[in-house]
């Protein structure tokens, strides 16, 4: 017994099963027998190639697709085709088993040793070159696998392992050199279990010589089963002495298998255990030396709660999570809890590191900065459940990651929809405490007005119950400024009855600009209010403004749609049209969006009672000043306005309209913007760019506000949550003249 | 030009975009629901918004229980035959023998390069699919314990083990326009898939089908030994405004048209549309078996 050590790497228990091509059905029937027993990995192999095996790959895509939880890997591929085909392979089951496959390579047979091996080396950097997203192409000088410039991606969906299979010195010297992990058959060395000590030393002294710890690679090992099963001490001995973290039993035997997995394995798992508690053996730092090395200075990444799945700046994942809709990000960690509890444990951990805190549910916010440089971002993404707690009265539970699309699609066969914006891939979380200007607000008013409770963990890490009984100023706070207050976990919502919808598309050619903005205005305000249009206008084309309506009308009888859409299709000459009845899911729909957002966005936002003339030709002069790319008017009336100014943090209950306008130049926007400051009765917060924090109080009232600071002064007194419209930031500042004096 | 009389067979032509990567497998899923007899994937290797299609195909082809797969059509330059042979015959294996093999030369030779494939002319690509076919179908004839000896310039193989053959025999069908892969369809596949889009006129797709012909008479086959199948396009309305484009009826007499005076007996549709599949294997499907069989005078001969 070598006694050479337990990395403490977590233990896992798995299979190896061939592919036979005799009998291909035995898989199947393996595979199923593995999952069910409880293992926790798949190993599949095609034998040496050709006659009696079946190609590996397939077969593990095959298994993949009739299992739904075990970890799968194809024992030993070959490169045989280039290498930047093979990480689309594997990066494709990977998503396609949401993050199950593992990459096991092995040297080419032919060619000579150290060839074949710096070769393998070349796959093993393009295959991870081509899993790291980016705008550069992928370029590996060869000579083996010379990649000219490959397009990066898609990243698989976790950080998927790369081992190196073989026992020779230079498939050890490979792994120790480039690999998340070695791999030793005992089927091709024909070692007896007590040769595995020296095994394992020899690939610590090769990681020595490539200047990485032991304890950094993992270790596979496939017995053979046919020789007889080991017995627990034996394979317990194998872990906790000799440092392997990986044990597959080969077997083509379903009672064996059986056996191991439910009789052998639980054994293990727990005698495992009771060593490592009696050793004190600390678990592995998981991250690989490559890995940490991307680490930011000011984060104590080995000291994050255990449990709470991470990812850092070296990840594979990472590029797919920096940044966000529309902002680019460059954060040092992002946390991924997966519960509430979990959530305040990372934010209890969060406050202790000196660095930015950003909360993110969608990524979508265009204010919302909810990302960072340098700091940690909480990522509500998990938190994603949908679940109905009382038909009768269509309470709707949601978790603030669930997206807008997901929810559309799990109320629709309930014949329910829930007001909320007007794009699927938009987070709940960011929405719902904000307002929500969606599809439906004239009809059934703003997200926020449908919250009957969430559960919010506060800054001091506990967690509340805010609804119209307890914490009852938290809970009008977190309506519409919730941002400031703490990190709502889950909404309860009240959800309307929605059938299918008319969904309408109408594109003008527009002249008269200032005429157009106003009469589209005029008629929202005169159109019942089962309707709900948006406006949107581009930058001119040669002059030629076309402006675009988006249009819901809550009913699925054609001939009422069309009486609602025809005074707004007679606004000015159509140039495109297209109306179609629609579930509310075709109008928010589900998306798979991954934010690649770059740059910072400049958006600006106000809320205006009315269209008036007087604001229609100064719009005018906005769009055709090419400065914006991008302006729209949201229909904000309606039922909104039902509800009373001081009932939540959204006070605007006087406005009919949300303005936009998006531009590329911060200071020409602002100019243009801020020129038609008289004009504005507020702004929605969510649509706005502009750091200035003049910005929180056209956002809340002076009434709001004063309440706002109160509720931070009992909630946050440490202002942890200030990173959207911060509402003490107007306390830093010399009072405006057109402002009377805040005294909180 | 004759209907060759094969059973017919209508299918699905997915891009399998990896946004939402169960997306592609809900649409194979959804063609089988639909009653279709065959599910196709896009295959582009060096787009980085697609999954790996042959990984998809293994993954969908055990989601799925009845229908037939094929890659439509799979990138040869980045797919080397032999191991492709394999894994083919290894799907086929493992699906109960629901796989064919829809193969191209490759076209977009900047991109193929820029992967680490290796750039061919035009011509020199005809030659190694020919080539390529040859390993392909020596790998799988498994008759014979003698090593693999095939193929030439581009796809040399010396001496390779045999095997494993697939469950069934697996068809070879080819994405062809131009006169040399015309001519390689008629002399070594066992099936022609071009898209309708990029046929042109009635009469180039005469023409086609005469090359074609001429190719595997001179080989020494039928011209029936090669099945026609098209990749097409168009959506159901209910007023029509061109070719499938319009109502159910209106798809049944242009496809019946394409089968009796064309000689094509399999359509594919692209469109990625799960409404538009449900019409084409529940409505198109029935009705043009009826038409076609009515004109055979038989229900469904085979070839």
């Amino acid at each position: 017994m070598s006694g050479r050590g337990d990395a403490g790497h977590p233990l896992r228990l798995g299979a190896a099963v061939r592919a036979d091509a005799g009998d291909p059905g035995a898989l199947t029937r393996l595979a199923a027998v593995a999952e069910a027993g409880g293992l926790d990995v798949l190993a599949v192999d095609g034998g040496a190639g050709g006659g009696e095996g079946l190609d590996a790959w397939t077969a593990l895509g095959w298994v993949a697709g009739v299992t739904q939880r075990i970890t799968l890997v194809a024992e030993g591929l070959g490169v045989a085709a280039p290498p930047a085909v093979l990480a689309r392979a594997v990066a494709s089951l990977d998503l396609l088993t949401g993050g199950r496959t593992e990459l096991a390579l092995t040297r080419a047979a032919d060619g000579g040793a150290g060839g074949a091996t710096d070769a393998l080396a070349e796959a093993v950097a393009v295959v991870r070159g081509m899993w790291t997203p980016g705008r550069s192409p992928l370029v590996a000088a060869g000579p083996a696998h010379p990649v000219p410039g490959a397009a990066r991606g898609p990243a698989p969906a976790h950080d998927v392992p790369v081992w190196v299979v073989g026992a020779d010195d230079d498939a050890v010297d490979l792994a120790a050199r480039t690999a998340d992990g070695w791999w030793l058959d005992l089927r091709a060395t024909g070692d007896a279990l007590a040769d595995v000590g020296r095994r394992q030393e020899r690939l610590d002294a090769a990681a020595a010589r490539h200047g990485r710890a032991p304890g950094e690679l993992r270790r596979v090992l496939t017995l053979a089963g046919a020789a007889g099963a080991p017995t627990v001490e034996e394979v317990v001995r194998l872990v906790v002495d000799d440092g392997v973290d990986t044990v597959l039993l080969a077997t083509d035997d379903a009672a064996a298998l059986h056996r191991w997995a439910t009789e052998t394995a639980p054994a293990v798992r727990s005698a495992v255990a009771a060593t490592r508690a009696a050793r004190g053996t600390p678990p592995a730092t998981t991250r690989s030396a490559r890995v940490r090395s991307a680490r930011r200075a000011g984060i104590a990444y080995d000291t994050v709660p255990a449990g709470i799945e991470t990812v850092e700046p070296g990840d594979t994942r990472y590029p797919s999570m920096r940044s966000n809709y529309l902002r680019s990000g460059r954060p040092g960690l992002v946390l991924l809890p997966r519960d509430t509890a979990q959530v305040a444990a990372a934010l209890t951990w969060a406050r202790t590191q000196p660095v930015p805190l950003a909360v993110r549910s969608g990524g979508h916010g265009i204010s919302g900065r909810s990302t960072n440089d340098g700091g940690i971002v909480l990522d509500l993404r998990r938190l994603d459940g949908i679940e109905v707690l009382d038909a009768a009265t269509r309470r709707v539970r949601i978790g603030a990651g669930a997206r807008w699309g997901a929810v559309a699609e799990a109320l629709q066969p309930h014949g329910w929809a829930l007001t909320s914006g007007d794009y699927g891939g938009v987070g709940v979380g960011g929405l719902a405490t904000a307002g929500g200007l969606g599809f439906l607000a004239r009809e059934h008013g703003l997200t926020i007005d449908h919250v009957r409770a969430a559960e919010v963990v506060l800054a001091d890490g506990s967690v509340v119950r805010a609804d119209a009984e307890h914490h009852p100023e938290l809970f009008w706070g977190l309506r519409g400024a919730g941002g400031n207050l703490g990190i709502v976990t889950s909404f309860e919502f009240e959800v309307d009855e929605v059938g299918d919808v008319g969904f309408a598309q109408l594109s003008f050619a527009v002249d008269d600009v200032a005429g157009y903005l106003h009469d589209f205005g005029a008629l929202v305000e005169a159109a019942p209010r089962d309707v709900t249009p948006f406006l949107i206008v581009g930058a001119p084309r040669d002059g030629q403004v076309v402006a675009h309506v988006l249009a819901v009308v809550d009913s699925d009888v054609p001939e009422t749609i069309v009486e609602r859409l025809q005074p707004f299709a007679m606004l000015a000459p159509l140039v495109q049209q297209a109306v179609h009845v629609l579930p509310y899911t075709g109008v928010v729909r589900r998306t798979a969006d991954v934010h690649a957002g770059h740059g910072e966005p400049v958006s600006r936002s106000s809320l205006v009672d009315h269209v008036t003339p007087a604001l229609a030709e100064d719009l005018e002069r906005l769009v055709r000043s090419g400065a914006v790319h991008f302006f729209q008017i949201r229909s904000a009336g309606g039922a909104v306005n039902d509800v009373p100014a001081d009932a939540t943090a959204y006070a605007h209950r006087s406005a009919g309209f949300s303005l936009v306008a998006m531009g590329a130049e911060r200071d020409r926007v602002d100019r243009l913007w801020d020129a038609l400051g008289h004009h504005w009765t507020g702004l929605y917060g969510s649509f706005d760019s502009d750091p200035r924090p003049e910005r929180v109080e056209d956002a809340f009232p002076p009434a709001t506000l004063a309440r706002l600071l109160a509720l931070k002064e009992r909630y946050d007194p440490d202002d942890v949550f200030r990173q959207n419209l911060p509402v003490t930031s107007t306390l830093r500042r010399e009072p405006r003249a057109d402002r009377p004096l805040l005294t909180p | 030009m004759a209907d060759h009389g094969h059973d017919l067979l209508l299918g699905s032509f997915i891009t399998p975009t990896n946004g939402d990567p169960q997306a592609p497998v809900r649409l194979a899923v959804a063609s089988e629901a639909a009653g279709l007899d065959l599910v196709t994937f896009q295959d582009h290797p060096y787009q980085p918004a697609f999954l790996d299609t042959w990984t998809l195909m293994s993954y969908a082809a055990a989601r799925t229980e009845r229908i037939r797969l094929a890659g439509n059509v799979l990138n040869l330059p980045l797919r080397p035959p032999a191991v492709l042979a394999r894994a083919a015959a290894s799907l086929d294996r493992l699906s109960g023998g629901r796989v064919e093999l829809g193969l191209g030369a490759g076209a977009f030779w900047d991109a193929i390069e820029a992967m680490g494939g290796r750039r061919l002319t035009p011509g020199q690509a005809v030659t190694a699919l020919s080539e390529a076919i040859d390993v392909i179908r020596g790998v799988w004839d498994d008759t014979t314990r003698q090593p693999l000896r095939a193929g030439g310039t581009y796809h040399a193989v010396h001496g390779a083990k045999r095997g494993p053959a697939p469950a069934h025999p697996m068809e070879i069908w080819l994405g062809a326009y131009k006169p040399r892969m015309l001519a390689l369809t008629g002399e070594k596949a066992d099936g022609w898939l071009p898209s309708l889009s990029y046929l042109g006129s009635p009469q180039d797709m005469v023409d086609a089908n005469a090359r074609i012909d001429d190719a595997a008479l001179a080989a020494g086959r039928r011209p029936a030994d090669v099945r026609r199948l098209l990749n097409v396009g168009g959506t159901f309305s209910d007023r029509s405004s061109g070719l499938l484009q319009g109502p159910v009826t209106q798809w049944v007499e242009q496809l019946g048209e394409l089968v009796l005076e064309h000689g094509f007996s399999a359509f594919v549709l692209a469109g990625d549309d799960e409404r538009a599949l449900r019409l084409f294997g529940g409505e198109v499907g029935p009705a043009l078996r009826e038409l076609v069989a009515a004109h055979r005078g038989t229900p469904g001969a085979g070839a």
